[in-house]
């Protein structure tokens, strides 16, 4: 255990290196720079070579590249260049902005993924098979922010029932009703979407697992349906959902671009689009870099939770195959 | 006249004839019989001609030019001049659905012709060779999807300035990876076959094994994920159009019409309606043709016999007729 851990801590090192400087380089080498966008019209030459100067962007990349992860190393991700705001000013109003609007998505789809799918995998081309089945088609073929917009349109612009819109109405900033209003729309896009998803694994799983010979054994030695179902089978069933849990949870700090886009939500990943528009490098490296923890502390996650909740599996004995 | 028995019995005897007089059916033909009964797939077949027809002769259905502004007819009504009316700047809405077809296929087509292509030869190399080649192409995997890829998108497409083919390299390079495995997994298993081992003595080159030998029994998955690849890329498309990083105008895609009709929303909301609902019609298409496929190349599949016709056979046939 030890070990795979120190393994796997070594390697999530090397994988946050690689993303870094890979994502520095890209920007550092792509033509034009930040320093394009902050060009006042009629500045002189001289003026913007200073400016190029005091930003430090004169010098190589690689010395660059070490100057921005000796200040990583002391917590420190930098300003902005245009007005020179502090990252982490920006980071985390949008962090907890993007958990507020993810997590409460995230809880709904699983509370009424994982139940209603297991339903569905009992009850196969039923009514609410089918429903289930058509969501998953709609889900998986709609881009989710039209659907956002479609949303929008109908429940906010023509029956008027709910904010089109921001976090806050103007002039409530905290208000936790205003804020539930603005939350309806959004969540319930991404809930809608990600339902697609998890109502298939769910479905899926649970039907793999009710094939298995145990449960017919089970069944023959006349255990009640309802103790096949809840006791045998669920928790096999499970297993396959909590990995993918653990791989999307990179997703809920991420934060769903588009749909923050078209709801106006600021989160992380309209920060994300701004400031790539804007060349803001530290806070897109800032973002790159937390974000890739993330996916390293998922995907580790997922596969202590693996451990724990199916005793055959050896930690560190997990192969990548298929 | 024959009862319905012995017609039934004359037709299965003209089957059978044609069967052992012919020669054997190719997989090919037995899948295409097995697509062809699957309404869902062949209503998706029917819709992508239907769009791709339009979109190659653009030219010579749409009733106006799309890029064409005419601000004496901006936001007119659907009526008899134009069908669905005009925007904001007075270009005619059914010429921009009409051309901008012609971007949403492009890109979802070339994409997953680059991903499969791509995915094909790095899956191909690390299931073959396997060892450490497979190690670090799997660890290499595994960092490309653990990182969001719109992100990546984003923030290639805003450095880099956003054209077609910038548009097509990026979304090839961040959709390669589900090939890659697919094909990996197959390679793997495949290898140890005995004509593997036969080719091999008679001194076949690794190349043509890899190419000729192997990769034909991995077609028909490897079809399957570039069907639903197609879908993924003009999801994606639409999604980097709408915010702004997609094909520029004057070209048009659907992706970027939503983008100005959102802008637009509160004045004429009607707009973000059509294209959305092109983007969801040949999604949804391609989607249900990737089923299909994958259906009718499916040893295991099982045709689903309506409760009816088994409750009429029961009657039938069942001699503990309760």
């Amino acid at each position: 255990m030890a070990e795979f851990l120190i393994r796997r801590v070594l390697q999530a090192v090397l994988v946050l290196f690689l993303v870094s400087i890979v994502t520095f380089g890209l920007m550092h080498l792509a033509p034009g720079g930040p320093i394009q966008m902050n060009i006042a019209p009629g500045q002189s030459p001289a003026a913007i070579q200073q400016q190029i100067h005091n930003l430090g962007l004169d010098k190589p990349v690689p010395v660059q590249y070490y100057e921005w992860l000796g200040r990583l190393a002391h917590g420190d991700f930098g300003t902005t260049f245009k007005a020179p705001i502090p990252v982490s000013a920006l980071l985390w109003p949008a962090l907890k902005n993007t958990l507020i609007l993810m997590t409460t998505s995230w809880l709904i789809t699983l509370a009424i993924a994982i139940p209603w799918g297991i339903y569905n995998s009992t009850r196969q081309y039923g009514l609410s098979d089918n429903t289930a089945a058509l969501i998953g088609y709609a889900g998986f073929a709609m881009p989710a922010f039209w659907f956002g917009i479609i949303m929008q349109v109908t429940f906010s612009l023509k029956l008027d029932l709910l904010p089109l819109s921001d976090m806050y109405s103007r002039g409530q900033e905290g208000n936790i009703i205003s804020l539930i209003q603005h939350m309806i729309l959004p969540v319930t896009v991404l809930v809608v979407i990600g339902l697609a998803g998890y109502l298939r694994y769910a479905r899926a799983s649970m039907l793999d697992v009710l094939g298995q010979d145990y449960v017919r054994t089970a069944r023959a030695k006349g255990v009640s349906e309802r103790k096949v179902l809840f006791k045998h089978a669920l928790r096999n069933a499970l297993i396959p959902i909590i990995t993918i849990l653990g791989l999307d949870l990179p997703g809920i700090v991420a934060g769903a671009t588009l749909t923050e886009t078209v709801f106006n939500w600021p989160g992380m990943g309209r920060l994300f689009v701004d400031m790539a528009f804007a060349r803001e490098y530290s806070v897109l490296m800032a973002i790159t870099i937390m974000i890739t923890v993330v996916v390293i502390a998922g995907n580790l996650l997922a596969d202590f939770l693996y451990a724990l909740v199916d005793p055959r599996v050896q930690v560190g004995a997990r192969g990548g195959d298929v | 006249m024959a009862s319905p028995e012995q017609s039934g019995v004359t037709q299965m005897a003209k089957d059978m004839a044609t069967e052992f007089s012919s020669t054997p059916e190719s997989i090919w033909t037995q899948a295409w019989k097995r697509f062809r009964s699957n309404w869902l797939a062949m209503g998706g077949l029917v819709v992508l001609t239907a769009f791709i027809l339009i979109a190659i002769f653009a030219k010579q259905i749409a009733p106006f030019n799309p890029a064409k502004i005419d601000l004496l007819n901006a936001d007119a009504p659907p009526g008899a001049g134009h069908i669905l009316g005009t925007d904001l700047i007075g270009r005619d809405v059914l010429s921009r659905l009409i051309f901008g077809s012609q971007v949403s296929l492009l890109v979802g087509f070339l994409v997953a012709a680059g991903a499969v292509l791509l995915g094909t030869i790095i899956g191909a190399i690390a299931g073959y060779f396997g060892g450490w080649i497979d190690t670090v192409l799997m660890r290499f995997i595994d960092v490309m999807l653990s990182f969001p890829s719109l992100f990546l998108n984003i923030l290639v497409l805003s450095i880099f300035g956003s054209n077609f083919l910038y548009l097509i390299l990026i979304l090839v390079f961040t959709g390669w990876m589900g090939v890659a495995r697919l094909v990996r997994g197959s390679f793997l298993q495949l290898r140890e076959m005995q004509y593997v081992e036969a080719a091999k003595a008679i001194g076949v080159s690794h190349w043509e094994i890899m190419f000729n030998h192997l990769l034909r029994n991995a077609t028909a998955p490897i079809i399957v994920t570039a069907t639903l690849g197609v879908g993924g890329a003009i999801l994606n498309e639409s999604g980097l159009s709408f915010l702004g990083l997609g094909v520029q105008p004057p070209a048009t895609s659907w992706g970027q019409m939503l983008f100005n009709a959102h802008e637009y929303m509160l004045s004429n909301p009607v707009l973000a309606v059509y294209p959305g609902a092109c983007i969801f019609l040949t999604c949804l298409a391609v989607n249900f043709i990737g089923d299909g496929i994958r259906d009718a190349f499916d040893p295991r599949q099982k045709t689903r016999i309506p409760k009816g016709r088994i409750a009429a056979w029961r009657a039938r046939y069942s001699k503990s007729r309760a």
